[in-house]
């Protein structure tokens, strides 16, 4: 299994009412910011997509160094003050609420990553391991189970479905650095969730790429064993494993089934 | 019926909507990308041959590309004659005269693609231009078409910047509309009945495409 890469996570900015001052690390294969709504978790994914203009400094600082261009120097987004384009961060990403492309088929929708890089410049030698663009998207359509739909275009989608589609799409990005999931299980039942959740974390070690995910599912972040930060008002009240930082809901949970 | 009017005729509205097509898609794209003065400037004066008599539209044309300005002796310089009373003016002023109904349904289509959508193809490593060719004009698809006929439609109609800018020459700027003005000044009311059935057919089956597609735009979203 190819070496994790370990992130930091830099963010002072404010975005709308919300301050935001983080420095967190990744030191897990699968993190789980877990809030209330409104702390700003979604806010903390697309920042570090880029999409947010009052935060473009998201400081990210990767021990990986870089397979592109001769390898060797650390990739320009790595220093913590470069703005860098959303399209080159090389991110694979389900945003909240299955955002998918409508004028596309299923198959279209998780192909999408790997035709917009076809292409000699994004062609790396770990090709070998993670599989070229095609394998990738068959892989992804096997893992969400998506067989059935792939002909279907999203308007015919149920909730569960599409957020299933928009998971594949995510997990059909070649060479993901960090893999970001805003709320993924949105929509789908707790059995597939349950069955769904050991596949996903499978799938991220083969790709070689930390998860970041966002919930405020107490059972997902205990199931997933997950390095867990708790976010409020756009501040870390804490860090750890799930088991430790969320054993006050656990406690609750299980009294309750008493 | 008068078939170099009617040749011209189509070949000018061709020609423009093809031009103003090329040259309203980045301009949309620049008005629906954001919300600065200078965009509500330029969508004002876009919109200005709209509300214009046409005859004011062609007098500025008329002055503007002729020996009177930097621009007209530019223009004059470079082509070796004026482009008054010629294709090529008809050509531009058409092309002015247009530009409303090329740029307002772009900018519509454009500034209601929904932003996730956009940002989540940049995020998956779409770039400007890919995310242009890849989602933003599929899902305008249906504008385009909206564009180009309504712009073909309204060149043909077009008889007031014609007659100011490009005169009345047969087989050069004489247009179906301005053959039916002289037939009528003519008194030959055949030829200039036959040559509004023309137009007004011409002008129903462009309008026909555009809200015969209304459906399917339903069905696409």
């Amino acid at each position: 299994m190819p070496q994790l890469p370990r992130f930091r996570l830099r963010l002072n900015a404010r975005v709308g009412a919300l301050l935001l001052d983080l420095d967190l690390a990744l030191i897990s294969r699968w993190t789980v910011i877990f809030g209330p709504s409104g702390s700003g978790k979604s806010t903390i994914l697309r920042a570090v997509c880029g999409l947010v203009p009052q935060a473009p400094r998201v400081g990210i600082l990767s021990r990986r160094l870089a397979h592109r261009k001769g390898g060797g120097a650390p990739e320009e987004w790595d220093q913590p003050h470069h703005r860098m384009a959303p399209h080159l961060r090389g991110l694979a990403y389900a945003p909240q609420g299955a955002v998918l492309f409508p004028h596309m088929s299923v198959r279209e929708n998780i192909s999408f990553p790997s035709a917009v890089r076809r292409g000699a410049a994004f062609q790396q030698p770990s090709d070998r391991q993670t599989g070229s663009g095609a394998e990738l998207v068959e892989e992804a359509i096997r893992c969400f189970q998506l067989e059935a739909l792939l002909g279907r275009r999203p308007g015919d989608l149920s909730g569960g479905e599409s957020q299933r589609v928009s998971l594949a799409r995510a997990f059909a990005v070649p060479h993901p650095r960090l893999i970001l999931l805003d709320e993924p299980f949105t929509g789908i039942d707790r059995a597939l969730r349950d069955a769904l959740l050991p596949r996903m974390q499978q799938r991220a070690a083969q790709l070689g790429a930390p998860v970041l995910s966002v919930t405020h599912d107490v059972e997902e972040a205990l199931m997933l064993g997950a390095e867990v930060i708790r976010l409020e008002q756009g501040r870390i009240l804490d860090q750890g494993p799930a088991s430790r930082v969320l054993a006050e809901e656990r406690a609750r949970m299980l009294q309750m089934l008493l | 019926m008068d078939f170099a009017a009617l040749e011209l005729t189509l070949r000018l509205a061709s020609l423009t909507t093809l031009l103003l097509l090329l040259l309203a898609t980045p301009l949309a794209v620049w008005i629906a990308s954001g919300r600065g003065a200078a965009r509500r400037v330029a969508q004002a004066a876009v919109a200005l041959p709209l509300v214009l008599p046409p005859t004011v539209l062609g007098f500025y044309l008329l002055v503007g590309l002729g020996p009177a300005t930097a621009l007209g002796r530019t223009l004059i310089a470079l082509l070796g004659h004026p482009v008054a009373f010629t294709f090529s003016g008809l050509l531009i002023g058409s092309m002015i005269y247009s530009l409303p109904f090329a740029v307002q349904p772009l900018v519509v289509a454009f500034s209601s693609i929904d932003r996730p959508t956009v940002e989540v193809a940049q995020v998956l490593g779409a770039g400007p231009w890919t995310v242009f060719r890849r989602v933003t004009l599929p899902l305008s698809r249906a504008s385009f078409i909206t564009a180009a006929v309504l712009c073909f439609a309204h060149t043909v109609g077009e008889f007031g910047v014609v007659l100011m800018v490009g005169g009345d020459i047969p087989g050069v700027t004489r247009t179906l509309s301005i053959a039916i003005f002289d037939q009528v000044q003519e008194l030959r009311y055949t030829d200039a009945n036959l040559t509004a059935a023309a137009l007004a057919g011409l002008s129903f089956l462009a309008l026909l495409v555009v809200y015969g597609r209304g459906n399917r735009r339903a069905e696409l979203a």
